[in-house]
């Protein structure tokens, strides 16, 4: 069995993993209540909350696990992330590894974004999962979060390829700045979301970051920008009238970006499934339109659970399970990098 | 005319790859362990900015922003460039709590966007610009501050 560990921002996470019978039990401990009244994370305080909940739901996993018995790996996040949150999660992951004798591999947090849709699949029957999964493969992956859009490929062999990244803001970044000039509060995506579903996609037109038909690369500034100049133009009134329609086109602008990029990504061919993670993939406008993408290309569509689409140490601990790059390190070898790109190990 | 004097001057950028350019220059004449404050409302292209900094640094991987994780960190050419959002930060000692210490290690280049959250924690010789828009589509780069150095 496997101990994941996850603090890489403001969610405190635990997970146990058998790979033969899937996630054993996870605990997310969340501080968006914390933060929101700051409108986003900050740092300090994120750090000193990991620091208050680690120990307790390290605590729960030994009680589940009869005191940590039949542990034979320890997982952690090394980044990307806030230095010190990881920091905290690195150290407390050192320790137990070498506390329990056991193998410590640190993980790549956008790795376990790229596996999460598939935690399901081999959740349903674990002992099936190579063939089903290889059957899924080359499959092209779609993480959108708050920090991250990118595109990837996960070829036969397991190895990840970064296709496409974005050239500025993530998405999920777009969605929260847009909120921020909207005035509306934290965290903004699921806020934008709400209230466009009461507003019509066309009512403005937004750029769509597209850029060259043939290019992969996201862009969203622009974006975020088109939406200042618009507010400049507004009274407090118009806008408070036009909200749902400005939430309703705003994110449609978002949604269209990344089908689009997605959709470009399939025609270039030989994938067999589809992939949506990341905070944003819980965005229902976007699942749909992936969805359809996928069906319209005739391949199978694999979103991540809403558990393992924000920061969460299920993910982790599959990741460090199913991604043939993950090593294992000697303890005192495990560095934290907050600039960990998806395709570096 | 360098561009420390044209940017006293103050220089108009109709497009992001114009800003690009500016920066470029910028990180070209930038000496090493330099900080680079820049001030300006969301959405004047400060993180365009960085990006043509970056290029002028001879760093080529991709700047993007760094707001979700704080501050981020680009490497080439030998060199480091640490770009940091302190929007979310409120004083100083938040900025001590980071462990950028542990990653701004010479030769690097410090750009420090929302500068006015943590300005007692700035080097006295950081050189402040500031970013806005004229109109839409016209932004304005000018040097707000500048140590005796140049």
């Amino acid at each position: 069995m496997l101990l994941a560990l996850e603090t890489s921002c403001d969610e405190t996470a635990v997970a146990l993993f058998d790979p033969s019978r899937g996630i054993v039990e996870e605990w997310i401990h969340s501080q968006i209540a914390l933060h929101g009244r700051y409108g986003g994370v900050v740092p300090d305080l994120a750090t000193r909350e990991h620091l208050r909940n680690v120990v307790p739901l390290l605590e729960r996993a030994r009680e589940r696990s009869s005191a940590f018995q039949g542990i034979t790996r320890v997982a952690v996040t090394k980044g990307p992330g806030l230095a010190g949150c990881l920091a905290i999660g690195t150290a407390s992951a050192k320790a137990l590894a070498l506390s329990l004798g056991v193998p410590l591999v640190g993980v790549n947090h956008l790795r376990g974004h790229a596996f999460s849709p598939f935690i399901a699949l081999h959740a349903e029957m674990p002992n099936e999962f190579a063939e089903r999964f290889a059957a899924c493969l080359p499959h092209l992956g779609l993480i959108v979060s708050g920090g991250n859009t990118l595109l990837f490929s996960l070829g036969e062999d397991r190895r990840i390829r970064v296709l496409s990244t974005t050239r500025d803001d993530a998405a999920g970044e777009a969605l929260d700045k847009g909120a921020k000039l909207l005035g509306l509060g934290y965290p903004g995506g699921p806020l934008i979301e709400r209230l466009a579903a009461k507003g019509r996609i066309d009512a403005f037109d937004f750029p769509r970051g597209i850029g060259p038909r043939s290019e992969l690369d996201f862009s969203f500034s622009g974006l975020k920008t088109s939406l200042r100049y618009l507010l400049e133009k507004m009274t407090p009134e118009q806008i408070a009238a036009a909200m749902p329609d400005l939430c309703a086109s705003y994110q449609q602008a978002v949604v269209d970006a990344l089908v689009r990029k997605t959709s470009l990504a399939l025609e270039q061919g030989g994938f067999r499934s589809v992939g949506l993670s990341g905070g944003v993939a819980n965005n229902r406008t976007l699942r749909a339109a992936l969805e359809r993408t996928a069906q319209r290309a005739r391949v199978s569509f694999f979103a991540a659970k809403p558990i393992h689409t924000g920061d969460n140490a299920g993910m982790v601990a599959f990741a460090a399970w199913a991604d043939p790059a993950v090593a294992c390190v000697t303890s005192g070898d495990l560095r934290i990098d907050p600039s960990l790109e998806l395709g570096a190990v | 005319m360098s561009i420390f004097a044209e940017l006293e001057a103050g220089i108009v950028a109709t497009s992001a790859e114009q800003t690009r350019a500016v920066a470029r220059r910028l990180g070209q004449a930038l000496p090493q362990n330099a900080t680079l404050a820049l001030h300006g409302n969301l959405g004047v292209g400060k993180t365009t900015f960085v990006q043509g900094l970056a290029e002028g640094l001879g760093i080529r991987e991709a700047v993007t922003s760094p707001t979700f994780n704080i501050f981020t960190l680009h490497r080439g050419a030998g060199r480091i460039l640490v770009h940091l959002d302190a929007y979310r930060l409120e004083n100083a000692q938040q900025v001590e709590d980071l462990m950028l210490d542990d990653f701004l290690v010479p030769p690097y280049w410090l750009a420090v966007e929302w500068p006015e959250k943590i300005a007692e924690w700035l080097p006295v010789d950081a050189v402040h610009l500031r970013l806005s828009i004229v109109s839409a589509g016209v932004h304005r780069i000018a040097l707000e501050r500048r140590p005796g150095l140049f």
